[in-house]
């Protein structure tokens, strides 16, 4: 312990990466993911990584070579953002429904169009339904500790299935952050090295992996793959709680909260924007306002048990996304916190609030507004109108 | 051993109760290569004809006897690439890497994936069984389909007369690529296409092996099924498919015709080219004559 080092948030995903041992990782560039793939050619070509490098040509290849390996038993890794995802989206979906485990790095970014290249959560939002588990992560911290637990998770004989580690493009990929670098000899005694072989395409154990499957035997392995996303709810959870014991930084599992316990008021937060949401519930409270904060970091599995249990006796929330959820007038997230609340006895005050779309800023101010709003009208127990943190 | 010998002695691997046509190229194609290659093999057989057969298996039941894998049609290569280098890593270099795939599969969706593969030199054997067409589908023209030939999507119209393109040249293409073994062969010269096989295979243990496979389809094409090995023969005897081999630098075109049967002839009686135009034919006759001038002066270097 101690091995403070000043890392981006794709740094930090390099070596997280780098210290879970993979055995191939194939990648291809992409802003603002880039740095991760230069990150491990760079410990490969010296010799600091025993891990097969392919260079491939497309995010598609990148998600079919790792998907061959993993197919062959090996634990791989690859990262991607926004159009990069949209081009892999094929093998990706299909690297869930094998239920063959990985981690995936995700520099979440916005789609186009319009053009662009910064920040948003739309590519993360979009695949939510692709059977992957998604998590979101706000420091660079907890992107290194996620990775190594992301293979713990994925390589679960209760889960297997791939994990994404999501983190903010640009705010987090870019910014540097003290990052707790734990030594190699910690990790190897935290994760073993992989042993899955259900699905393996080995001559000693011939099978055919997917055969032409009707829709009978097909919606077995649908049941059993949501079965094991239930799963890997608590399975997050207590893969927390293991690497809190050994190494003493604790998340919260698939949500965290912050100063919730006597609040009226609660908005929640997905990866990097938590930090200014604590800062606006801080100040909030020092004007007497009993605000605070839920940091959903599992969107899949969906902690939905979780978020009722914490939203329960509150008066109002309001969810912040970076995406939208194009003909619902809202966010992805704020759809599923209702869902979640639906079946609670009480009725909430609630909104959606849109913003940081296309890298735009979430200032604390926006933030102070929103719950000032919320406080305001919290005994109006409806959904209010949707807000969209749009500057003049 | 002789070619019959090798076939005769060795195992098959494919399902006996396959569903491909009668006559069909692509069945011959790809049961020959799995006997070849052997039970000590992880295989790819993307979506067409072969996984439309039931090759890749069905149900809960596998299709081969050997490990097997449906391959998205536009992923094959990648995909191969990473079991490869897992079976490398592994310490098992013996394991054959064999990919299957049609020539849709090869040529169009799936191309970025096989020449991003052949440029790494990824150590696979990877066989196209060229149809012309998207078959397995209902006759779809691909990329590969010949200047003319009627297609499900190229019809004989009042205005357009089949399919406008003269075809890709893809084993060509593939040579270009600089990887251990390039080759085209035809299941009309079993000893030939035997001695590729198991060159490619061999060269896959080096780096990236491909054969191109002229596959003859008599459902998709138009012709009796005891035809196929006839028309097939026809394609290399009229130089509209050559049969050649590149190993190192080194080319060799393995069926000198010295004196070709026209492209006429090769046409004639399947019944997707019945509409060829005198014209079409000579543009056939000239491009394939183009493509045998090529050859033969990178065999002559």
């Amino acid at each position: 312990m101690g091995n403070i080092k000043a890392l981006t948030g794709n740094k930090a995903a390099t070596i997280g990466a780098a210290l879970s041992r993979p055995d191939l990782i194939a990648a291809y560039p992409i802003t603002p993911q880039s740095s991760v793939v230069e990150g491990l050619a760079d410990l490969v070509h010296n010799g600091e990584l025993n891990s097969n490098l392919i260079q491939v040509e497309s995010e598609h290849s990148a998600m079919s070579v790792v998907q061959g390996a993993a197919a062959a038993g090996g634990r791989v890794f690859t990262a991607t953002s926004a159009q990069g995802l949209a081009l892999m989206y094929e093998p990706y979906f299909r690297m869930s429904t094998l239920r063959l485990p990985m981690v995936m790095a995700l520099a979440t970014r916005e789609m186009t169009s319009p053009e662009t290249i910064w920040s948003g959560q739309q590519d993360a939002m979009s695949v939510r339904e692709a059977g992957w588990i998604q998590i979101f992560c706000d420091s660079n911290q907890e992107i290194l500790d996620m990775i190594i637990q992301g293979y713990m998770i994925s390589e679960h004989p209760d889960v297997l299935v791939p994990v994404n580690i999501c983190y903010d493009g640009f705010y987090s990929s870019h910014l540097i952050e003290g990052v707790d670098v734990p030594t190699a000899e910690e990790v190897n005694a935290f994760l073993p090295t992989p042993s899955f072989n259900h699905a393996a395409l080995d001559p000693r154990t011939p099978m055919a992996l997917d055969p032409l499957t009707p829709g009978n035997i097909l919606m077995k392995y649908r049941k059993s793959h949501l079965e094991a996303m239930q799963k890997a709810a608590d399975v997050i959870d207590s893969v927390d709680a293991k690497f809190a014991a050994q190494f003493g930084r604790y998340y919260g599992g698939c949500i965290s909260e912050y100063r919730c316990e006597d609040a009226d008021v609660v908005i929640v937060t997905v990866a990097g924007m938590t930090g200014a949401g604590m800062d606006a519930v801080d100040m909030a409270r020092e004007n007497g306002v009993r605000a605070g904060l839920i940091k959903l970091r599992a969107m899949r599995p969906f902690p939905a048990a979780r978020i009722a249990d914490a939203l329960k006796g509150k008066k109002a929330f309001a969810t912040i996304d970076r995406s939208v959820s194009f003909g619902w007038s809202q966010g992805p997230v704020h759809m599923e916190i209702k869902a979640a609340v639906a079946d609670l006895d009480e009725k909430f005050m609630h909104f959606s609030v849109i913003g940081g779309l296309g890298g735009a800023d979430i200032s604390v101010d926006e933030l102070c507004d929103c719950i000032a709003y919320m406080d305001r009208c919290k005994d109006e127990a409806c959904e209010h109108e949707t807000r969209w943190l749009l500057k003049d | 051993m002789s070619y019959i010998d090798i076939l005769r002695e060795s195992k098959n691997i494919m399902t006996p109760g396959s569903s491909a046509c009668q006559g069909c190229g692509g069945e011959l194609t790809a049961r020959k290569i799995m006997q070849i290659a052997g039970d000590n093999s992880v295989f790819a057989v993307p979506p067409g004809c072969m996984a439309g057969s039931g090759v890749d298996g069905w149900n809960y039941q596998n299709g081969a006897l050997a490990p097997i894998h449906i391959t998205l049609l536009g992923n094959t290569a990648a995909f191969m690439n990473g079991v490869s280098e897992m079976y490398q890593r592994k310490g098992r270099p013996d394991v054959n890497i064999v990919a299957i795939a049609g020539d849709g599969a090869s040529a169009d969706c799936g191309f970025q994936s096989l020449s991003g593969a052949a440029e790494r030199n990824s150590k696979m054997l990877y066989v196209c069984y060229d149809n012309e067409g998207y078959m397995n589908t209902g006759f779809q023209r691909s990329s590969t389909t010949s200047l003319g030939s009627r297609t499900s999507t190229t019809p004989i119209g009042s205005v357009i007369n089949g399919k406008e393109q003269q075809q890709k040249y893809l084993p060509l293409i593939m040579a270009m690529h600089n990887i251990e073994y390039c080759a085209t062969a035809s299941v009309s010269h079993m000893a030939d296409f035997v001695r590729k096989v198991q060159k490619g295979l061999k060269a896959s243990k080096r780096g990236f092996a491909y054969l191109h496979v002229f596959a003859s389809c008599p459902t998709g094409w138009g012709f009796q099924s005891h035809e196929s090995i006839a028309v097939a023969r026809r394609a290399v005897k009229s130089n509209a498919f050559p049969l050649w081999e590149k190993e190192g630098n080194k080319y060799t075109i393995n069926f000198d015709n010295k004196n070709p049967i026209p492209i006429a002839d090769f046409v004639k009686g399947i019944a997707k080219y019945k509409n060829l135009t005198s014209e079409s034919i000579d543009s056939m006759q000239r491009h394939a004559d183009s493509v045998y001038a090529t050859l033969k002066k990178l065999a002559a270097e």
